[in-house]
């Protein structure tokens, strides 16, 4: 019993009884039923945050951001679901036309295929792999396939500048997000998610965050890398407004402009709970996530969202703080400074956990 | 400047102007409310609604409104009429017993330019604008307004130093 999708399936063979053909069955519908629930939390949660952040830029820049549709706008992301849903689905002449159609999908399944391993607390994780974080890296690294296929299929100039700059610079960007990750990796020893959250308590100095100073030097590192995988600003070079128009994007009409719309949003839920999960804790509140009741799991549930969702308005300060970077400074910033800041997090951590026996620095206060 | 000082002075100034201009999107974030005024959805109606503001202050104290006439203040001169540059004010004015008064007074606010020349020439300031701005119908007719109905008597020229001093 280590993920939703066996719990699931236990709980239908003691409902319907067992045979080989209902196994089949109930591996099936256990794995479909929270992975069907994954793509549907990431893409409210990726639309309610396309009106939050309008909302915030609006309180930032003192204005009110939409109030139109429901009260205080709130149901203003789904009148823009439904308005691009409506929207005629246009494809260029010139493009190719079958990487055109599957290139939204691609950067959309990147987004969801890291939603699988994400520990929402509890026993809520769709499948508890021993390889979960390198699996959200690679997983999160698929959405350059796509940005790079729509750019090209696209046989706009615009588009595939924006599709090699994105190509560029997520492909940079993946090394030091990637290193930073590895930091807590020395500490537990294991890639599986429930294990990394596991090893985390209820309070701050619990936390992997606090555990040495270059975790938390890491835990920057990772926040600004992933700012620059998710190409949100001041790193959206591939559709920087001012000089590509929309950069990959551009071609794209209806439903699946829609799709890369959600996934960059989704991108921000998904970064935000790896940052939760991985250095802050995730859902852990001292308490065994599998044996605990049901009232427990999902009080686990509501801490990760606590802290995964203030990481989201984040990601929205930042946007409406800083202006976007030049392409050197950009690249300058990745290879001079996150790289070998966050070799040298990895190295002082393996050396921290030789020379002080892999305790942290509140140790004595986390028992 | 040595490079490798410069390297640690370049990490921190980013540190440094990342946090103080995140501090200062917070502060407005936070505290300052929108200026955004909600026209027409919170004007003062009435007395129930309480928050809102009312038509007067949402316009500036200069705004170039309708024109409103003072009959109290208005001598007949005729100079708003005889000044505006399109014609758009016809005044009629018809002695009664040696009292001259004023039988019409027509303003079409349609056509107006807001220039403003009608109410700079007005020697007793009764011409002027006000801050009403909503002005739409559905015949252009009727906003061409009338401000006399029934024959009003002009109001007593002031003397000169009178006026000097206003």
């Amino acid at each position: 019993m280590h993920n939703l999708a066996s719990i699931i399936q236990s709980i239908l063979k003691e409902l319907f009884g067992s045979s080989p053909s209902l196994d089949l069955l109930y591996t099936f519908l256990g794995y479909l039923v929270p992975c069907l629930t994954v793509v549907t939390v990431i893409g409210m949660i990726g639309g309610i945050l396309t009106l939050m952040e309008r909302k915030v830029a609006g309180a930032i820049q003192n204005r009110l951001g939409p109030n139109r549709v429901g009260p205080y706008g709130s149901l203003q992301w789904i009148a823009d679901a439904i308005k691009l849903h409506l929207k005629e689905d246009i494809i260029p002449a010139l493009a190719d036309k079958n990487l055109f159609r599957l290139a939204p999908y691609i950067v959309f399944v990147g987004t969801v295929l890291t939603g699988l391993v994400i520990p929402f607390g509890g026993s809520f994780i769709v499948v508890d792999l021993n390889v979960g974080l390198i699996f959200l890296i690679v997983a999160v690294s698929l959405v350059v396939i796509g940005l790079l296929m729509s750019g090209w299929a696209s046989n706009n100039k615009w588009a595939l500048l924006g599709g090699i700059r994105s190509a560029a610079q997520i492909v940079s960007y993946e090394i030091p997000s990637a290193l930073a990750l590895l930091t807590v990796i020395l500490i537990t020893g294991s890639f599986s998610m429930q294990k990394i959250v596991a090893e985390q308590g209820l309070f701050p100095w619990q936390w992997f965050i606090f555990y040495n100073p270059f975790t938390f030097i890491a835990f920057f590192i990772f926040g600004i890398a992933s700012l620059a995988e998710l190409n949100r600003v001041p790193f959206d070079f591939p559709e920087a407004e001012s000089e590509l128009v929309s950069g990959y994007n551009v071609e794209y009409s209806s439903m699946r402009f829609g799709f890369f719309f959600a996934a960059e949003f989704g991108n921000i839920f998904v970064t935000a709970s790896i940052a939760t999960a991985v250095f802050l804790g995730g859902g852990n509140i001292g308490l065994d996530p599998y044996e605990s009741g049901i009232g427990y799991q999902l009080l686990m549930v509501l801490v990760f969202f606590a802290k995964a969702i203030p990481l989201c308005f984040v990601s929205l300060w930042v946007r409406w703080t800083l202006p976007r970077l030049r392409i050197d400074q950009m690249m300058s910033m990745c290879w001079k400074y996150l790289i070998p800041i966050s070799f040298v997090c990895l190295t002082c951590t393996a050396l921290w956990m030789l020379v002080f026996n892999g305790n942290g620095i509140f140790w004595r206060m986390s028992g | 400047m040595n490079p490798a000082i410069q390297y640690f002075k370049n990490i921190w100034d980013a540190i440094y102007t990342v946090s103080f201009g995140m501090i200062i999107t917070l502060k407005y974030w936070v505290k300052e409310p929108p200026i955004t005024i909600e026209y027409p959805d919170r004007l003062k109606k009435g007395p129930l609604i309480l928050s809102g503001n009312s038509l007067e202050e949402i316009v500036s104290d200069r705004f170039r409104g309708y024109l409103t006439v003072d009959f109290s203040t208005c001598i007949g001169c005729l100079q708003c009429m005889i000044t505006c540059p399109i014609d758009i004010i016809a005044i009629e004015t018809e002695k009664r017993d040696d009292v001259r008064f004023i039988t019409r007074f027509d303003i079409n606010q349609s056509k107006c330019m807001y220039c403003g020349l009608c109410v700079e020439v007005c020697p007793t300031d009764a011409i002027v604008h006000s801050k009403r701005f909503e002005g739409a119908c559905y015949d252009i007719k009727e906003l061409c307004i009338r401000h006399v109905e029934t024959a009003v008597p002009v109001a007593k020229r002031p003397s000169k130093g009178e006026a000097e001093s206003a």
